[in-house]
C-alpha cells in the first residue's frame, strides 16, 4: 500500500468509530500494520488464525467498542466457522477488511483460488460486502460497513484491491 | 471432583463479574446456580476464550470469567499464545476438563492422554497458570484469582458427570435471547449503547405541508 492509502484507510477507521484493531498480518496491508501498531488511538491485538481473530473482535464489538478484524481474504476459509456461530447462533455481527487476492489481473497463481473462494463464501453466508478499488471511495466504504454491522447485527467485510493496495 | 460442585462453591462468591459460557451439560447448571443477564453463552466450539477476551479488552474495569471445555480450548489452541502474548488483567479462564466430550458418547480428547493444558499455558507466557483437583483447591485459585489483577488460568480435572434437571428448570433461551439479554444488561450497567435505536427521521422536511384532506 501506498503512504496516502494507508493514512486515508487510518483516517477512516476512526470515522468509522474502530478503536481496535484485531489482525493476522497479509501481504497487501504490509505497510499498514507499523502504522496502526504505532497510533495511540488504537488497540492492536495480533492473533494467530482469522477464526480466533473474529471471535475476539465479536466480543469487543458486544462490550461496546468498535472493532475490525483486518485479514487476508484466505483467512475468511478459516473463519467461516466462528463467523456462522457467532453471526447466525447469536446474531452478533463483526466488521472485516480483507484484502483481495484473486481479483481480476492477479499475478499469482496461487491467489486465484482465494478470489473465488471469497466471492463464493460471501455470498453464501449472504453477507454484504463492498469491493474497493478507488482511494477515493475507501473512506465512505469504511464507514457506511461499519454502520452497517452494528444496525444489521451481522457480518459486513470491506474488500480492498486496485490501487488502494497497489 | 464433579463440575456442578465447583460450580455450586463459585457462585455465591461472584457478585458483578461477567461469565461467558462455553457449551454442554454446564449450560443448565451455570443457568440452574445463577439465573443471570450477567452470563452470555456461546455456542460456539473454539470461539469461547477469545470472545471472553474481546470482552476484557472492550470492558478493561469489569472482572471477565470465561467458563469453558477441554474439546472445546483444544479446537484453538492459538488463543493461549494470543492471551500469554496480551495477558489481560481482568480476564479469568476456567477450563472445565473432563478429558472427554461427554455429550458425544464419552469419547475421549486428548487431555485423557498426554497433553497438559497448564504446561501449555506456561509454555504461552501465562504466569497464572494451575491444575485443580478438589474443590478446595478449585475455591482457593479462584477467590485468588477474583483479587488478582491479572489474567488466571485454572484448569479443573472432573469426572464426567452433569446435573439433571427437570425440563421447566432447564435454560430455554436461544442464541439470540442470550444475546439481547446480555447487552441490555451492559447497556444499562454501562451507561451505553451497543445496538443504535432506530432512527426517528431519516430526512428532516424544511417546510411542513398542510394536508387538504378533503382531496385524499
Amino acid at each position: 500500500m501506498k503512504e496516502n492509502a494507508v493514512k486515508l484507510v487510518i483516517e477512516s477507521l476512526k470515522e468509522a468509530g474502530v478503536n481496535t484493531i484485531v489482525t493476522l498480518p497479509d501481504s497487501k496491508f504490509k505497510e499498514l500494520y507499523p502504522a496502526l501498531a504505532a497510533d495511540p488511538y488504537f488497540r492492536y491485538i495480533p492473533v494467530t488464525n482469522e477464526g480466533e481473530g473474529v471471535a475476539i473482535a465479536a466480543g469487543v464489538m458486544l462490550g461496546g467498542r468498535g472493532a475490525v478484524m483486518l485479514m487476508e481474504n484466505s483467512g475468511l476459509r478459516v473463519a467461516i466457522e466462528n463467523l456462522s456461530r457467532l453471526g447466525q447462533t447469536h446474531e452478533i455481527p463483526v466488521f472485516m477488511i480483507m484484502s483481495y487476492i484473486g481479483d481480476i489481473g492477479e499475478k499469482n497463481w496461487w491467489g486465484i483460488t482465494h478470489g473465488l473462494n471469497m466471492v463464493s463464501l460471501l455470498q453464501a453466508m449472504h453477507m454484504p460486502y463492498i469491493i474497493v478499488r478507488k482511494n477515493d471511495e475507501v473512506k465512505d466504504a469504511i464507514v457506511r460497513a461499519k454502520r452497517h454491522t452494528a444496525v444489521s447485527k451481522y457480518h459486513v467485510a470491506v474488500v480492498l484491491s486496485g490501487e488502494v493496495t497497489e | 471432583m464433579k463440575r456442578f460442585d465447583c460450580l455450586k462453591s463459585l457462585v455465591p462468591i461472584l457478585s458483578d463479574e461477567i461469565a461467558v459460557i462455553s457449551l454442554g451439560g454446564q449450560i443448565d447448571e451455570w443457568y440452574h446456580l445463577r439465573p443471570s443477564h450477567k452470563n452470555m453463552y456461546i455456542k460456539g466450539m473454539g470461539a469461547v476464550i477469545p470472545f471472553a477476551f474481546g470482552l476484557s479488552v472492550a470492558l478493561p474495569h469489569r472482572k471477565i470469567i470465561c467458563s469453558d471445555t477441554d474439546g472445546s480450548l483444544l479446537l484453538n489452541m492459538g488463543i493461549l499464545a494470543t492471551l500469554g502474548n496480551e495477558r489481560p488483567k481482568n480476564l479469568i479462564v476456567m477450563i472445565l476438563d473432563n478429558e472427554c466430550y461427554e455429550t458425544i458418547a464419552k469419547h475421549p480428547t486428548h487431555t485423557s492422554k498426554n497433553v497438559d493444558f497448564t504446561e501449555m499455558a506456561k509454555g504461552a507466557g501465562i504466569k497464572n497458570a494451575f491444575t485443580v483437583k478438589t474443590v478446595s483447591e478449585f475455591m482457593d485459585r479462584m477467590k485468588r484469582a477474583l483479587t488478582l489483577n491479572e489474567l488466571s488460568f485454572i484448569v479443573l480435572k472432573l469426572e464426567p458427570g452433569s446435573q439433571a434437571f427437570p425440563e421447566e428448570e432447564r435454560k430455554r433461551s436461544d442464541g439470540i435471547e442470550d444475546k439481547y439479554n446480555f447487552v441490555r444488561y451492559l447497556e444499562d450497567s454501562e451507561g451505553i449503547t451497543i445496538f443504535p435505536r432506530e432512527v426517528k427521521s431519516i430526512r428532516k422536511i424544511e417546510t411542513e405541508h398542510n394536508w387538504d384532506n378533503t382531496k385524499l
